[in-house]
């Protein structure tokens, strides 16, 4: 016996959750884009879709954030602090390889520094990942130690029925219990079977390859500069990317007062690491690409012991020039170590 | 097909008596209608280049890759028209010297392709007039009549939706041959003229900016429309400026490598009719 | 009550031609609204499009660009330069739903003070009867930075 979410009490959960307090977000669909937004009803939801084409990490790290206002005084400088917005909301369908990414970057953000916006966040929202039974040429999970439905990072982990008109519900943290509480007479026992996993080919053995960048050796490679010869050095890999993280601080404003914005930024742009005096110590783009590839499956796992890739593949599906981490890692896991 | 083993035979040649040290073109890429750029250097690399209509984006921005042209060697690469255009502009412009360019040129039509006559630059210039002659299309896209027919509250409101989207990963900037500014206006910031946050009115500028750096110069290759990773119609601003060139001073960019840049000559007989 | 509303209109001008007429106005104690800030330049050709973006960043309700009557550029063929370029710029301003009636561009020869002074009250006029540009303000208001003209 299992307990079953059914599509069609959807709205009613939603009407529900509303009433506890709760905003809810999905993934959702335009004409041109579709990414994680607000949602009013259950139509409103897009679950057709392999994944949202931009990550899950809009919602908790948006892309430019004011951090706080300053005035320049005579004799002092008064600053004013924007907190960070609160309002407790459900993620309802997001897909496990974000909520995974989520997971990734909790470990960054909470770590030395305790990134108060990101936490916030994350505090008041609760994760409601669904099972992909769908996948494209591009999803990598599988090769990442995750899985079509992997559960890091999620608060309640739904399973599509094979009917294909509801979810089997696994509550996994107390938050999701929480947020589940407030539909529990909606939820039905039963026994209806689960519909079977999306087939994601493994397409490179991670071990291999990690143990080739971990070769000191290797980070003069020629590989690197053959690899990234036709990258432009656009950022929109490290922009979709639901683990990417990087930020710039920026002052907008005049002479005397303005904002400061925490805006994204990416080590594949030139002047990522431009100093002031004109060197820059990652001078091409090979440089800025083994940055990349090094950071996520090298040097994170060094330091919180998991890598900052979910294997969602956005990087891969959209660029411009079709390159992308599976390219590289299943090249690198061909080469001697 | 034919046009693919004719032209994997040209590079090979070219690379056997060392006539160029590297060609530029199209392999297939991670899906069966991608193809991602190609940089040959061996025999075993021409035998990867594909050639066929899934060959659509412009390669000419590689040629201006700092250090690619500067040893004086000369770079083989396969064009289509705005390509070839593209390679005018750039020597217009003084990036490069079309005698280190060998062209591979090909247009297709459908599933069709076909190899464009000629090697050098120069030798296009009867067909790119023959583009010429056709003026840019007043396009028969549904979006772009309806973009039209709104009045100016609503075109704002329709590209504020449009641009509030752009997250500035500059896709569009890198994509694009034409930009080759070793830094770019939004990158300089003594004095910083506009945002360089990605809310929408930093969105707003940064679009303005580059559409109006790129009148006169864009050929419509279409690479920052197809590179946009939030699909904003970047090709209907180009499009309009280089219609806009065109019907006011007669400018369609790329015809020749002598031609003077539109925003940087001018006639004294020019239309004035705005100013009071 | 709301205050009626006043446009904020900055003023690129030459400084041979344009600022020397706006000179002649004053000492010839002509009288003309007080809606517009002069930034002087050297010439038309130095007016990048920047500046006019940077003015409706600002906060501006209007914008007026003007310089030496074609012939007349100190520099000889400056405003030609200009003249091409406003072309363009507006085109590009009305296919984005900026309205060129916003951006207005004249030539005022360093001997029309009388002109200045009604082009002035004409530009004042005009950007009064299309109102303050809310949809830009609205786009300011959303970077949390004052518009601080």
């Amino acid at each position: 016996m299992t307990r079953i979410l059914f599509s069609d009490k959807l709205d009613n959960c939603i009407a529900r959750w509303r009433a506890a307090g709760l905003t809810v977000f999905g993934p959702v669909k335009t004409d041109t884009l579709s990414s994680y937004a607000a949602i009013e009803q259950a139509s409103d939801f897009d679950f057709e879709s392999v994944l949202p084409d931009r990550s899950i990490k809009d919602l908790f790290f948006p892309q430019t954030e004011p951090m706080l206002r300053y005035t320049i005084k005579k004799r002092a400088i008064e600053t004013e602090d924007f907190t960070p917005p609160n309002g407790k909301r459900i993620i309802f369908g997001a897909r496990p390889c974000d909520a995974s990414g989520l997971a990734i970057d909790d470990s960054l953000f909470g770590w030395d520094y305790k990134d108060e916006y990101w936490i916030q966040r994350r505090n008041e929202s609760v994760i409601v990942s669904i099972a992909c039974t769908k996948a494209d040429d591009f999803c990598l999970c599988s090769s990442l130690n995750l899985a079509p439905d992997s559960s890091t990072g999620s608060d309640v982990l739904l399973r599509p029925l094979e009917n294909n008109n509801g979810w089997v519900v696994e509550e996994l943290t107390d938050r999701g219990r929480e947020a589940f509480l407030a539909i529990a007479e909606l939820l039905q026992d039963g026994s209806d079977p689960i519909a079977p996993i999306a087939d994601v080919p493994e397409k490179f053995d991670l071990d291999t390859c990690v143990a080739w960048l971990q070769n000191p050796e290797n980070f003069e490679s020629k590989f690197w500069k053959e690899i990234s010869m036709r990258c432009i050095g656009c950022g929109s890999c490290t922009y979709l990317c639901p683990t990417c993280h990087c930020f710039d601080i920026q002052d907008e404003g005049d002479t005397y007062s303005g904002i400061r914005r925490k805006n994204w930024d990416s080590c594949s742009f030139a002047l990522f690491t431009m100093h002031t005096s004109g060197h820059n110590p990652r001078a091409t783009q090979s440089a800025r690409w083994r940055q990349r590839i090094m950071h996520k499956f090298n040097y994170f796992p060094g330091t919180f012991s998991v890598n900052s890739c979910s294997g969602c593949g956005r990087c891969s599906r959209q660029c411009p020039v079709d390159m992308g981490i599976t390219e590289t890692l299943q090249k690198i896991s061909t080469l001697q170590p | 097909m034919i046009t693919q083993e004719k032209y994997r035979t040209r590079v090979k040649e070219l690379l056997a008596n060392n006539s160029v040290k590297m060609v530029i073109g199209y392999k297939q890429g991670s899906t069966a209608d991608r193809r991602r750029p190609l940089f040959v250097r061996s025999f075993e690399e021409a035998d990867e280049l594909v050639l066929d209509s899934n060959c659509i984006g412009n390669l000419a921005g590689y040629l201006v890759t700092e250090g690619l042209l500067s040893d004086e060697k000369r770079v083989g690469i396969f064009l289509r028209p705005e390509g070839i255009r593209s390679i005018n502009i750039l020597a217009a412009e003084s990036q490069l010297n079309t005698e280190q360019i060998i062209i591979f040129g090909f247009d297709t039509s459908g599933r069709e392709v076909k190899a464009l006559q000629g090697e050098q630059a120069g030798d296009f210039s009867g067909l790119i007039d023959s583009l010429k002659e056709k003026p840019p299309e007043k396009s028969s896209d549904a979006l772009l009549y309806r973009i039209d027919q709104m009045n100016t509250e609503e075109r704002f409101a329709f590209w504020k939706d449009e641009f509030s989207r752009c997250i500035k990963c500059y896709a569009c900037r890198q994509a694009c041959p034409m930009c080759y500014c070793r830094r770019c206006i939004v990158d300089s910031n003594q004095p910083q003229w506009i945002n360089t946050s990605s809310h929408t009115l930093g969105n707003f500028e940064w679009n303005i900016v580059r559409a109006f750096h790129l009148a006169g110069r864009c050929v419509g290759c279409g690479n920052c429309d197809r590179a946009c990773p939030v699909n904003i119609p970047l090709r209907f601003i180009n499009a309009r400026m280089a219609q806009e060139v065109f019907e006011s001073f007669d400018h369609y960019a790329g015809t020749s490598q002598t031609q003077e840049p539109v925003l940087a000559s001018f006639n004294k007989d020019d239309s004035e009719t705005f100013i009071l | 009550m709301s205050e009626p509303f006043e446009p904020k209109i900055i003023a690129f001008v030459c400084t041979y031609c344009t600022y020397a007429g706006a000179d002649l106005a004053g000492t010839s104690r002509l009288k003309y609204a007080p809606n517009v800030r002069i930034v002087r330049l050297p010439c038309t050709g130095r007016i990048s499009p920047m500046f006019i973006l940077k003015a409706l960043q600002k906060g501006a309700d209007g914008v007026l660009v003007s310089g030496c009557h074609p012939g007349d550029c100190h520099f000889t063929h400056g405003n030609y330069h200009a003249r091409r370029r406003w072309m363009v710029f507006r085109s590009l301003l009305d296919f984005l739903g900026i309205s060129p009636e916003r951006v207005k561009f004249s030539w005022i020869s360093a001997a029309e003070g009388g002109k200045f002074a009604d082009l002035i009250n004409s530009v004042t006029e005009d950007i009064r009867k299309l109102g303050p540009f809310d949809q830009y303000k609205e786009l300011i208001k959303e970077t949390e930075t004052p518009a601080t003209l």
